[in-house]
């Protein structure tokens, strides 16, 4: 591959996003401008904004790559993320807006009236950030090496920088116009290459076909009949919940103008979710059929890169390859903004007293912890390391969200309990779980998908301890509840 | 700004001073305030704030309103899963649907990677206008009062 057309089309798309992001700055000036855009974001924008950065490299890039991999198995990871925003619509979106939270902290210290809890939200907040970051990061790298040669370092180091500086100079205002311009991006940047490509293997190359002929790019062991149920199960679970905690996606929530806006914003953002995943998902279908040494080569998340190159002839396969190279950069970007805001609002709230100089520090904080995490470690995996980051929020934050919003009988202590055994279970089943499993093979499903087991035993602990605390529920939790729930005037 | 000057101005109930509560401790704001930060979330009552002419019928509509709501939600989301898994069972059970190949794939395989998401969409669009009219029905009786 010719390194050029990576660094122009990495050069274009971080250019953008700058240019952007500086506009918005123009009329982004008060603390509050900084913080959620002051509220005034249209249906539409919004929520092609939280399209955007939702859109992360496990979207782009992994879910084509698990499907190259694992075949239907690899089709549930898109209709989780998709169908999470049902669950955020049906049980979130509204109460949350209308409870005029700024963040997920700012949310249950609210509802619980404890500091306590809120101290142990944000670090949970944080962790989850730093997390969810890195594979974004890991992301940059693969795609960095693959396009231009470059050492894998410099991609994480070249998205860590552009959005750090990004995000300093605008806050969320200019962030929302890149976020929305990033999805269209994404969307152009799958969609034009996979209608090119199906137009020219419709049209039939005789080469292709008889190196697809080779063997069954469809085996049924791999199709929807060999499903493995308890993996399927839990991995459902830890997306379908994860989505509700995830802080980048809450903060968007805000910008809304009411509880009823908040819902059609969803809505949208669930059409354009699924439209967006038609495209990923052709992809692995044709990498199974005309790229199937990819996964064979552990590349399989460069799928998406490659095969435009591979199956498109002369400059219009150039041209292509460069449109997919900016949309991955676009999703690391997004994806890696929109989390790095929502932890600058937190860390800058809780640690530095919330000043706009506070926010700017503290976008740097959230940047570079999860930068020198990815430089030490290799990626295994886009898909397959989000999803874990989705089954730890549904086991520590999704149950408080829910519960919190729902059920007036939660208390402080009891939402502690339940955050911190759900993030203990599952941080055990994720780091730990290599070990236990080689101690016991038996239990290796349950570790390595702990969602079906940690947000059950989560939701139990915060009920039980809900329940025996004497000091029961907060005294101001009838007017919060009555607040989240009853319309606007 | 005038959002966030309502919203700090709220906090100052009238009555709490005047000797009417006087067991109650200092009333403790308990949002991002106590930690500096800016244009916080306060408490804005839209519920009669304790002190004020609490009206028993409004807090029966508000728990009847939140029930009807998660009952809302709970049978959009039992349904969407419901409908998922007899979908997938189908797919996994009739053999035709994996034996029939449509542009060179088993339709087995394109219904799973592309029939869920109009699913999702629909139960989305319905729940919507079906949450909207639990608060308009709401509204409608809290307007009688």
């Amino acid at each position: 591959m010719n390194p050029w057309v990576g660094y122009l089309s990495i050069a274009a798309v971080a250019a953008a996003s700058t240019l952007i992001g500086f506009y918005g700055l123009r009329i982004s000036r008060t603390t509050s401008d900084f913080y959620v855009a002051s509220r005034t974001v249209r249906p539409w924008w919004n929520a092609s904004a939280i399209g955007g950065e939702y859109l992360s490299a496990a979207s782009f890039l992994g879910v084509a790559g698990l499907v190259l991999l694992s075949g239907s198995q690899g089709m549930w990871f898109p209709i989780g993320y998709t169908a999470g925003y049902l669950m955020l619509l049906l049980f979130v979106a509204a109460p949350l807006r209308r409870s005029g939270a700024y963040t997920i902290p700012d949310f249950t210290q609210a509802r619980l009236e404890s500091t306590a809890v809120r101290r142990v939200t944000s670090t949970l907040v944080i962790v989850i950030g730093w997390f969810y970051i890195v594979p974004q990061l890991q992301g940059a790298a693969l795609t960095v090496r693959i396009t231009t040669g470059m050492p894998a370092w410099a991609g994480s180091v070249a998205v860590a920088v552009i959005v750090a500086a990004v995000v300093m100079a605008g806050g969320m205002r200019s962030i929302t116009f890149v976020q929305a311009f990033q999805f269209w991006l994404k969307l152009t940047a799958l969609a034009v290459p996979a209608v090119v490509i199906l137009i020219v293997v419709a049209g039939g190359v005789p080469g292709l076909v008889a190196q697809a002929a080779s063997l069954d790019p469809f085996p049924p062991a791999a199709g929807p009949a060999g499903l493995d149920v308890y993996r399927t199960v839990s991995l459902m679970v830890a997306l379908l919940l994860g989505t509700l905690g995830l802080p980048h996606v809450l903060v968007r929530f805000y910008t809304s103008p009411d509880g009823v806006a908040a819902r059609r914003t969803t809505v949208i953002v669930l059409a354009l979710l699924s439209a967006f995943y038609c495209f990923p998902t052709v992809f692995g279908l044709l990498g199974r059929v005309f790229a199937p040494d990819l996964a064979e080569g552990g590349q399989a998340d460069a799928l998406v890169l490659m095969l435009p190159g591979r199956l498109i002839p002369g400059p219009a396969g150039v041209l292509l390859t460069a449109l997919v190279i900016a949309g991955a950069f676009a999703a690391f970007l997004s994806t890696t903004s929109g989390l790095v805001v929502s932890l600058a609002g937190v860390i800058s709230q809780d640690l530095l007293g919330g000043s706009v100089r506070g926010f700017r520090i503290a976008a740097v904080l959230a940047t570079v912890v999860p930068l020198l995490v990815a430089l030490a470690t290799e990626s295994s995996g886009l898909a397959g390391s989000v999803g874990l980051v989705f089954a730890f929020t549904a086991s520590t934050l999704c149950p408080v969200l829910l519960l919190g919003i729902w059920w007036r009988g939660l208390t402080a202590r009891g939402a502690v309990a339940g955050m911190l055994a759900g993030g203990i279970l599952s941080a055990l089943a994720i780091f730990g779980g290599g070990m236990l499993a080689a101690w016991a093979p038996g239990i290796r499903p349950f570790l390595e998908q702990p969602a079906a087991w940690t947000v059950p035993v989560a939701v139990a602990v915060i009920i039980v301890v809900s329940r025996t605390d004497r000091r029961g529920a907060p005294r101001g939790v009838d007017a919060f509840l009555a607040r989240l729930h009853t319309p606007e005037a | 700004m005038t959002d966030e000057a309502r919203e700090t101005g709220v906090p100052d109930v009238p009555g709490e001073t005047d000797g009417t509560r006087p067991a109650r401790p200092e009333r403790v704001r308990v949002t991002a305030a106590g930690l500096g930060a800016p244009a916080r979330p306060a408490f804005d009552l839209r519920a009669p704030a304790p002190g004020e002419r609490a009206t028993e019928p409004a807090a029966v509509y508000v728990r009847s309103l939140i029930r009807s709501q998660l009952r809302l939600g709970i049978v959009a989301a039992v349904g969407f899963v419901a409908a998922t898994v007899v979908f997938v069972l189908v797919l996994a059970l009739v053999p035709d649907l994996s034996a029939a190949v449509v542009f060179g794939v088993p339709a087995s395989w394109l219904l799973l990677g592309f029939g869920l998401y109009p699913l999702a969409l629909t139960v989305a669009v319905l729940y919507v206008r079906a949450a909207a009219r639990n608060e308009a029905r709401y509204r409608a009786l809290t307007v009688d009062e």
